[in-house]
């Protein structure tokens, strides 16, 4: 398992599936994307069905449309017909009539033949476009059917025949409002019907025709379908089409027309010939305007689908991604890298909080340094006074100053022998001695242990902290320590070695703080002070404290003490008075329960 | 700058397919299909039926020389070269054989082919010609058009009749080499009978000897000529209006062409709506219907036209029995 993988896990240790970012997304999508959904869904569904409904409508009003159209060609031959039985006829020869009937056959090309029969039905006028006319045969037509029809109902159409096996043709008659009138009996060529049916149209492509009775095509846009007969088979769909129009009750169908294509279809009837005329248009074209809308509405789905998805990934991603941040930035800050920022420039309460924790960050770095330094301070402060910064959580207290200062050393007497010819262990174990005694004694005193070399020690009092009447505290420590480290000379005597121990002891200015670098701190006294309490160390004897005349004049009667006159010092040009501390009597030195805490310098 | 650009989508397009159609215009000649034209006249005489031709099939949707090449062959009026005509079609990948102008130019082209789509311009019934088993199921390479001119030649003898009511006898003009010659005469002797008129056949073949048809009815009184249909008489109409002109011999042909030249009558099958109707089927065979799919088409217009002038110059009047029925009255 490599780094990158580590960090990976870190920074998603929670499953895709479980994640804020797709709690997020899911719902922001879901909340523009299900009602867009449904609506639109609604919307396809009821357009669909009003289009349809309208399309039903529309096809079933160009139905009638066409009906009327065909009715009407029929009609105008009957207005024709019915000029023809509109007078009695006389028994005389009407060559009136006889013109009449010409005129017709020019009028209404749809006639190829005219019969006249009289109120006696017989026939007395046939003009014809092919055949020879006849005039006045008085043919008896009383048995004809078309005339048998006309009387009973007036107006009669026959079955549609397939003159040749090709031509539709029909007969229809026409009885005039009285008997005398006669009957008109026109034989019609329904090729004609071409002329009508060829300028429907229905839409773009959509067209008309007309099936009669039995269900036999008799009109179409295309004239060689009607011409094939009556016995073709290529007309069985249309009627299969007329028969689901019927079965449906009237309402658009869809079926197949001659073509094999899907078409709508809807049909009105005819009453007097007793035809149909159906109207149909092709699917894909009746449909058009519903597919347009379809896909128009799929498209806007689509893309608002899209836009829902693109708006739920954003605010998703927007919501999530600073808490992503400010987990990293946690998982940073809990790894030490406390310089780690969280980057998230926005006003809203994400925003505050990135701030509020790099404002946190920031803190926790500085007390970070602060401990830092505190814990370099410890080494050479008394653990009170460490304490004391640490809890100030200021150490400007270690700061250079110019302060009258009472600076110790000590030293082992005879160490440099000893160490010569002892065993490591023998004089590991005599400093630790030593060293625990002085350093208990230090920090009861609460003075500052500056330096611990091998036998020597340096100490301060009233620096770093200030300490009222320090040179009296001062000599007070350094008799206990004399008396301490005299009581452990005489068990290491008693083991043969030969230790004593010196104290010099002096007061002054002197200059203290940090010195050295970061990485090797010390605290120190720099000053004539340091120089003469270390001479005066030097010039100790084992079991002497010397104390100098300042130290001496500030200790007072403090502590007793004896003028042992005045000594050249090395590094001193003038004698120096030097005093020595009356050991043996010093009960009551040793217990000061009245001393006064130090504070810290101002 | 935002509608230009709107503007620049719908040009663009109309462009394109402007470019497209050039293209497809400049790229097709050289895979035209070929219409083989089988022409028993010349251009000049048959133009007002090539002109009606070109309609039916641009019709359909196709122009000579864009879409579809034709391949002409004329016989000026020299029938019995058709059938070599028509064979030197067929031997020139001809995707469809047009064969207008009556029953003499179709039997050339059945007899050329028996394979490519043959679709005809008669005055015939092709089913008594032995062309087509059946007008609704023609079955065969042939389909086409069949105008009514021959079944009414009866009636053209009624209409003299009714000029002459009290003759007993009419002349008839016959070509005997017309294949339709003798169920004419069937019809016309039915027709006579029915009438109460003998009738006088005068037969002609070739123009030189066109002037007997009129001379002759002048020479044994014979009020007026009746013309059997042919289209060898039809297309020399100006011809024979002239020559009725020149003897002062009412007549009546199959074609208008007669009258308007100053002949007195006509009646017959409109060759417009039959050559039209032939132009629509060769379009439809040549985008892929079989002609066996195809129902003879019978033509439905049949016109009658009177040349009033021609009436007077002969000092007769029209009577209005005639008049009110016909289709087209020359004043």
């Amino acid at each position: 398992m490599g780094p990158r993988k580590d960090a990976a896990m870190a920074r998603f240790p929670i499953p895709l599936r479980n994640s804020l970012f797709r709690q997020y997304f899911l719902a922001l999508f879901a909340a523009v994307a299900v009602p867009l959904l449904a609506a639109g869904g609604s919307q396809a569904w009821f357009g669909y069905r009003d289009q349809r409904a309208r399309l039903d409508d529309l096809l079933g009003a160009e139905a009638r449309t066409a009906a009327a159209r065909i009715a009407h060609f029929i009609e105008q031959i009957g207005d024709q017909l019915a000029w023809m039985v509109q007078l009695s006829w006389t028994e005389a020869a009407d060559e009136r009539r006889r013109i009449d009937g010409l005129r017709l056959l020019r009028q209404v090309p749809a006639v190829t033949s005219l019969r006249l029969i009289d109120g006696a039905s017989r026939e007395r006028l046939s003009v014809s476009r092919t055949g020879l006319n006849r005039v006045e045969s008085h043919a008896d037509a009383s048995a004809d059917p078309p005339v048998l029809g006309a009387r009973t109902k007036r107006a009669w159409f026959s079955p549609v025949t397939f003159h040749r096996n090709s031509e539709p043709y029909m007969t229809m008659a026409l009885a005039g409002n009285r008997i005398a009138a006669g009957v008109a009996v026109a034989e019609i060529n329904l090729k004609l019907i071409l002329d009508v049916i060829a300028g429907i149209r229905v839409g773009e492509t959509g067209r008309a025709f007309v099936l009669d009775g039995p269900g036999r095509l008799i009109a179409h846009p295309d004239i060689s379908l009607v011409l094939r007969g009556s016995e073709d088979r290529t007309g069985e769909n249309l009627q299969m089409l007329r028969a689901a129009i019927v079965a449906q009750g009237g309402g658009a169908v869809t079926g197949l027309d001659l073509a094999g294509r899907t078409v709508v279809a809807a049909m009105a009837s005819i009453s007097g010939p007793d035809w149909s005329v159906i109207v149909h248009q092709p699917v894909a074209e009746a449909f058009a305007p519903i597919y347009a809308a379809f896909w128009r509405l799929l498209g806007l789905l689509l893309a608002g689908t899209g836009f829902a998805a693109a708006l739920a990934y954003w605010l998703a991603n927007r919501m999530t991604g600073p808490i992503r941040l400010l987990e990293e930035g946690a998982a940073s800050i809990g790894a030490g890298r406390f310089d780690h920022r969280i980057e998230i420039a926005r006003e809203d309460e994400l925003g505050r909080l990135a701030a509020s924790f790099n404002q946190m960050a920031r803190e926790v770095s500085v007390s970070q340094e602060r401990s830092e330094r505190i814990d370099r301070l410890k080494r050479f402060l008394a653990p009170q006074i460490a304490e004391l910064v640490d809890r100030t959580g200021d150490d400007s207290v270690l700061d250079g100053h110019r302060v009258e200062v009472v600076v110790v050393f000590g030293d082992l007497r005879g160490f440099t022998p000893f160490s010569a010819r002892s065993e490591p262990a023998a004089i590991m174990g005599v400093l630790g001695d030593y060293h625990a005694a002085i350093g208990a004694i230090v920090n009861r005193h609460n003075a500052t242990l500056v330096s611990l070399a091998g036998d020597g020690v340096m100490i301060l009092v009233n620096a770093p902290l200030a300490c009222p009447e320090p040179a009296l505290r001062a000599a007070r420590m350094v008799i206990e320590m004399q008396a301490t480290v005299q009581t452990l000379a005489a068990t290491w005597r008693a083991r043969g070695h030969a230790l004593g121990f010196g104290i010099g002891l002096a007061m002054g200015p002197a200059t203290v703080g940090r010195i050295g670098s970061d990485s090797r701190l010390d605290y120190t006294a720099i000053g004539t002070v340091t120089n003469l309490a270390s001479r005066l160390c030097a010039s100790a004897q084992d079991g002497q404290i010397l104390v100098d005349s300042t130290a001496a004049e500030a200790i007072g009667s403090g502590v007793p003490l004896l003028s042992l006159g005045t000594r050249h010092l090395k590094g001193f040009d003038d004698p120096i008075a030097v005093f020595a501390v009356a050991i043996g009597r010093d009960a009551d030195a040793r217990s000061a329960p009245d001393e006064a805490p130090c504070t810290t310098l101002g | 700058m935002r509608r230009r650009e709107i503007l620049k989508g719908p040009a663009a397009a109309l462009l394109g397919c402007v470019m497209a159609g050039a293209q497809r215009a400049s790229a097709q000649p050289r895979t035209l299909p070929v219409i083989g034209y089988l022409g028993s006249e010349t251009p000049e005489r048959v133009a007002s039926r090539l002109a009606a031709f070109r309609t039916g099939l641009a019709d359909t949707g196709l122009v000579e020389g864009r879409d579809v090449a034709i391949a002409y062959r004329w016989a000026d009026g020299r029938y019995e070269q058709l059938p070599a005509l028509a064979k030197e079609l067929v031997g020139h990948g001809i995707a469809v054989l047009v064969a207008p102008g009556g029953a003499p130019v179709v039997l050339a082209a059945r007899a050329a082919t028996e394979t490519i789509p043959i679709v005809f311009e008669m005055g015939g019934d092709p089913v008594v010609l032995g062309l087509v088993d059946d007008l609704a199921r023609p079955r065969g390479n042939l389909t086409g058009v069949s105008s009514l001119s021959v079944e009414v030649s009866n009636k053209r003898l009624e209409f003299m009749k009714e000029l002459f009511p009290t003759a007993d006898i009419l002349a008839v003009a016959i070509n005997p080499t017309s294949p339709t010659v003798g169920s004419q005469l069937v019809g016309l002797r039915t027709a006579a009978d029915s009438l109460g008129v003998r009738l006088h056949l005068l037969e002609a073949s070739r123009e030189d000897v066109f002037e007997a048809l009129f001379t002759e009815p002048r020479r044994l009184g014979i009020p007026g000529l009746v013309f059997t249909s042919d289209p060898f008489f039809a297309y020399r109409s100006e011809y024979l209006a002239m020559l009725a002109i020149r003897y002062g011999l009412p007549a009546i042909t199959q074609s208008r062409d007669f009258p308007i030249a100053g002949g007195l009558m006509s009646y017959g099958g409109d060759f417009a709506q039959s050559h039209r109707q032939a132009g629509v089927y060769v379009g439809r065979v040549l985008k892929g219907e079989p002609p066996g799919d195809l129902p003879v088409q019978l033509v439905t217009r049949v016109e009658l036209f009177a040349n009033m002038k021609a009436a007077s110059r002969l000092g007769m009047t029209v009577p209005p029995s005639i008049l009110s029925s016909a289709d087209g009255v020359i004043e």
